[in-house]
């Protein structure tokens, strides 16, 4: 019994690393109607950022993470503005040729600036060592990941069903053109959307550069994951993006325990019984 | 239908070397009446597994500039393309019918992955070229796709997965106290092959002992906690582990905070003595956090032989590219100066007049005397292994306690008998 809760614990902290990268693919497409197939370049260049600060530039590993956001943050908002924004009224396959474009642009980008060997900063003193959890010793920096998780989770909820940029979100996300009428600056609405998904991804990224670590591909791993998940919870669905990381990091640590030779397929056969059952995801109206 | 499609393609090739050959002009000393002799080179040089890829372009540039300085071979220079293989089996295929047909490569060198080169080695058959493996492990290459299929183009200077597997059962064969082994394996032919010959090796001689869990990781798996936390359950005294490079380096990290180095008598990283994964652990070995319990080898370690060949190449390596070579490097740079040396034996570039070159070698490298196999194209050298320690002679920890074992005392040796290979 305590190996199944202690693997459904691992397999959370799993699951919000999953949880924060789709979190912010699913709101992009939400709002803006854009498959990001860059959206794990971010989460890359997040993690990238996250080592040049923490990890070369010596600063804590608190103000690293927060500076990672705003740089990924401010490269979704050039991207936004100045190459996204000129393709929506055309057909969606631009959508994809041009972010496929970035994942090649920024996996080049990494390996010019930081070379194509593995970077990996040590683990900060207050998140390493464990706790004890049903007999055996749980990773603070596992728990950590728990807890960032979950409270952007509870941030994310309060942002867009109590606040005032939440609800302009929600209107232009279901008619943009009745927001544009009543006054709301839809493109401004996009780019700051598209730039809060972005920072989204760079936080996955960068909360794990001391545990995993930051090399050019991790994006392109990442992005079919967060794909899988935004899929079956709906796209474009928060709640069903949460509640689809959950079930996708957590099955497939039980997956890990339980039937290692199968585990792979594990996220697959989800996402094809899903798929069977509620063609829309499992939250989509 | 597959036979003449060979063929047509083998005469394009030569219709195209041809053509290449009569337009420009032999160069001027070159006794081999080519232009240049041109070495196609391949690794993986993006994702965690960079390293390898790029040690294999050091060694092998570090290998050309150094004959070329001495003249070349026969008077003829040496000319080399590096190609990213992205540890994927379609690409490394691409990439050497690019570098043959295209290109116009006399031989090929590198090839991190087991699943590259197991996909490789059919179409080299048909390029007709001798692509001389410098990392990739699967014992089947040579076993199955030489020794049993009789694939003459392929030949391997690196040590095959009797490094990773059979040295380890050889050492763990003696501690009494680990009777519980479970394995953390990388989810393809590599990591199989290796788990299936430990099993295999350790079994004859400790009957004892039990396999407990296996816990398989794919290629770009970035959080390895489950795989820790499901193999711990089982409560192994050992873990024999086979994720490499920046993957070994996350995997060690995880384990490390998840107390495994508490809980087990012993852990075997079995490429862990290369020298990124040495760069990656450098500071948890600082404070010996591993509490000595790591165990490793490589294909090459730098501190091993110690010989005046090693140090001089590793002096002329890290004059030249400010760091210690890697095995694949080391690997690399040899192949490159056996290839030399078969080339001039032979006194010639064509692919089956080397391969009878190479029958009966014996050739001093950096990493000691290498010996060809001919029934399977194994070069046979020694490596040893050992744990995972500070020395003060070397700016990165080091492989000490070092078990050195003969090489046919760990070595297969045909007529091969069949290991199942199986997760």
């Amino acid at each position: 019994m305590d190996t199944i809760a202690f693997q459904g614990l691992i397999g959370l902290s799993l699951a919000m690393y999953l949880w924060l990268i789709s979190a912010g693919l699913t709101i992009i497409f939400g709002v803006l109607r854009i498959v990001n197939f860059a959206h794990g370049s971010l989460f890359m260049m997040g993690a990238y950022l996250a080592f040049t600060f923490y990890g070369q530039l010596g600063l804590p590993f608190w103000l690293a993470i927060l500076l990672s956001l705003l740089g990924v943050g401010l490269l979704g908002l050039v991207m936004e503005r100045f190459f996204l924004r000129r393709i929506y009224s055309i057909d969606e396959a631009y959508q994809l040729l041009l972010t496929f474009g970035f994942i090649l642009i920024l996996d080049d980008a990494v390996k010019i600036i930081w070379g194509g060997v593995f970077k990996i900063p040590p683990i900060p003193a207050f998140l390493d060592g464990a706790w004890r959890a049903f007999g055996r010793p749980f990773p603070v920096y596992n728990a950590f990941v728990i807890a960032v998780g979950l409270l952007v989770a509870v941030l994310l909820w309060a942002l867009f069903e109590k606040s005032w940029w939440g609800r302009i979100v929600r209107a232009t996300a279901s008619d943009r053109e009745m927001a544009n009428a009543i006054g709301v600056n839809v493109p401004r609405v996009f780019s700051g959307v598209f730039m809060f998904g972005s920072m989204l991804a760079a936080l996955g990224g960068a909360m794990g550069t001391p545990v995993r670590v930051a090399s050019p591909g991790i994006g392109a791993a990442m992005i079919i994951q967060a794909f899988i998940i935004t899929v079956i919870g709906g796209l474009g669905n928060l709640k069903g993006a949460f509640v689809s990381s959950l079930m996708v990091g957590i099955l497939s640590a039980y997956g890990t325990l339980f039937f290692p030779v199968f585990e792979l397929f594990f996220i697959f056969v989800i996402m094809v019984v899903v798929l069977l059952v509620r063609p829309q995801g499992l939250f989509a109206r | 239908m597959k036979r003449s499609l060979g063929i047509a393609s083998v005469l394009f090739v030569v219709s195209l070397l041809l053509v290449v050959a009569a337009a420009v002009p032999a160069g001027a000393q070159c006794q081999l009446g080519v232009p240049a002799i041109k070495i196609g080179v391949q690794g993986a040089a993006s994702g965690p597994h960079a390293d390898y890829g790029r040690q294999i372009e050091m060694g092998a540039t570090m290998a050309i500039e150094e004959i070329n300085t001495a003249g070349g071979i026969l008077g003829c220079r040496l000319e080399m393309k590096f190609m990213d293989d992205e540890n994927k089996a379609a690409t490394g295929v691409k990439n050497a019918r690019y570098l043959v047909t295209e290109w116009g490569a006399h031989f090929m060198v590198g090839t991190d992955s087991s699943g590259v080169a197991m996909a490789l080695g059919p179409v080299l058959a048909e390029l007709r070229r001798i692509h001389f493996f410098t990392h990739a492990a699967t014992h089947r290459l040579t076993e199955e796709l030489v020794a049993g299929k009789g694939i003459q183009e392929i030949v391997r200077v690196s040590v095959p997965v009797y490094q990773d597997a059979i040295v380890a059962a050889l050492i763990f064969k003696d501690r009494p106290e680990i009777k519980r082994w479970a394995t953390i394996g990388a989810d393809y032919e590599y990591g199989y092959a290796s788990w299936s010959l430990f099993k295999d090796t350790l079994k004859k001689y400790r009957p004892d002992v039990e396999f407990v869990a296996a816990a398989w990781a794919p290629f770009l798996t970035l959080d390895f906690s489950p795989h820790v936390s499901a193999v711990m359950a089982q409560k192994p005294d050992a873990i024999f582990s086979t994720p490499w490079a920046g993957e070994a380096v996350m995997l060690l990290r995880q384990a490390l905070i998840q107390g495994v180095f508490d809980q087990i008598q012993a852990w075997w990283q079995a490429m862990g003595g290369s020298v990124d994964v040495l760069e990656g652990i450098a500071a948890e070995v600082q404070r010996d956090r591993f509490k000595g319990k790591l165990w490793a080898t490589a294909r090459y370690i730098h501190n091993w032989p110690d010989t005046p060949e090693n140090k001089a190449f590793i002096e002329r390596f890290r004059k030249r590219w400010a760091r210690f070579p890697n095995y694949s490097a080391e690997t690399t740079y040899s192949a490159l100066f056996i290839m030399k040396a078969a080339v001039e034996k032979s006194r010639s570039v064509e692919t089956p007049k080397v391969i009878e070159a190479l029958k009966g070698m014996q050739i001093r490298n950096p990493g000691g005397l290498r010996v060809f196999r001919a029934e399977d194209h194994q070069f046979v050298y020694n490596v040893p292994a050992g744990r995972v320690m500070v020395d003060p002679n070397f700016p990165i920890p080091v492989l000490g306690d070092l078990k050195v074992f003969a090489a046919k005392d760990y070595y297969r040796y045909p007529p091969f008998t069949p290991v199942a290979v199986t997760k």
